[in-house]
């Protein structure tokens, strides 16, 4: 029973924890003709941005970053959202999987 | 099409040569060789073909090593929920067995990156071969943290037998590994597994059941929307209960 209690009180302080919500500035990117637009978006270091990904076109995209670490579907004709940062300065590049000759993109964090 | 076929197809092949060759058994222990870290984030649409194998060395020399592996089908159904249905086989050196079903449930609770920490539930559902041991459930906060290049899972499990006479009672473990992402090819880490014994009665340190170990991964692009993404680790237990070694790996084919 201590260790259920113990437990419960574990996973609620590990709740309190993650919901300690940072800065919420926003950048959306639109994505077109399988283009990212603005293919470049610069961000200030140790801040966290929300992205909001717009697909614009008739098929769905993938937004992929090794550098930041994400993947995230977006439909056609849809959006999708997710959160980068806090990231030290550098260029972080990002690409749409599904046309990744002309959907690419980077970062820039100064 | 035939360029996408092939892999698929061999994939399949060298899955099912896998599954039928060399299976798991985990009745001794509470992490079967062919268990893998859970991460939170769920992908929609994302398919994959899911095989896992590994192998653990008793402690014992008297007893033969313990080996399994799965073979699943997974769908990001949502955003939010990503489901799938695998089937496990166990190898004792001298029997294999098909040893269960599963069907995993995985839900993303918190957008993505928002947070200190992603934070995603499982629910895992287990009708084992042997219907003494009833059904399975394995539930429990999955707990994903990046910064910069590195990033750490910590998940809190539990696992219980139900409605059957065997392997009774619900215990309470957790697993976590770290990684730096040094390329999608390869990335360097370690992971952990470890069940600290029944929910209301926690065992001594040494009746826990603690693995740990080296891991590297990875992610090679097939395709335009073709991967395969894998994982494999040693682990040492760190105590009595626990097997002597254990080598895992996870490989999925995601399209």
């Amino acid at each position: 029973m201590k260790n259920t209690i113990a437990y419960a009180l574990f996973c609620l302080m590990i709740g309190v924890a993650t919901l300690a919500s940072a800065n919420q500035s926003e950048i959306t990117i639109k994505i077109q003709k399988g283009r990212f637009s603005p293919s470049q978006i610069e961000i200030p270091s140790d801040t966290k941005v929300r992205l909001v990904i717009q697909n614009l076109d008739d098929t769905p995209e993938e937004f992929e970053s090794h550098d930041l670490n994400r993947e995230v579907f977006i439909k056609a004709n849809s959006s999708a959202s997710f959160y980068i940062g806090p990231l030290s300065p550098g260029r972080y590049k990002f690409e749409g999987e599904f046309s990744p000759e002309t959907a690419q993109g980077e970062v820039i964090v100064k | 099409m035939k360029i996408i076929f092939m892999p698929l197809f061999q994939w399949i092949v060298a899955s099912i040569f896998l599954l039928t060759a060399t299976s798991s058994y985990a009745s001794e222990y509470l992490s079967g060789p062919a268990d893998y870290i859970y991460s939170p984030r769920v992908e929609e649409g994302e398919r994959e073909i899911d095989t896992k194998f590994g192998t653990q060395k008793p402690r014992s020399g008297e007893d033969s090593r313990q080996s399994g592996a799965s073979i699943g089908f997974g769908y990001g159904v949502t955003s939010w929920w990503f489901t799938e249905i695998y089937g496990k086989n166990t190898w004792d050196g001298n029997n294999s067995q098909f040893d269960a079903i599963e069907w995993e449930n995985k839900f993303q609770l918190t957008e993505t990156g928002k947070y200190f920490a992603d934070v995603g539930f499982l629910i895992e559902l287990e009708r084992p071969q042997n219907r003494n041991e009833g059904y399975e459930a394995k539930y429990g906060f999955l707990l994903q943290k990046d910064w910069n290049k590195w990033q750490a899972n910590l998940n809190l499990l539990m696992q219980g037998h139900y409605t059957g006479t065997e392997n009774q009672g619900t215990y309470f473990g957790y697993q976590g590994q770290v990684k730096y992402r040094l390329q999608p090819e390869l990335q360097l880490g370690a992971q952990l597994f470890s069940w600290l014994g029944q929910l209301n009665n926690w065992n001594t340190n040494q009746q826990q059941q603690t693995s740990v170990g080296p891991a590297i991964f990875g992610k090679t692009k097939l395709g335009r929307k073709e991967a395969l993404v894998y994982n494999v680790a040693y682990l040492w237990g760190t105590t009595t209960a626990s097997p002597k070694n254990t080598i895992r790996m996870q490989v999925e084919y995601e399209f």
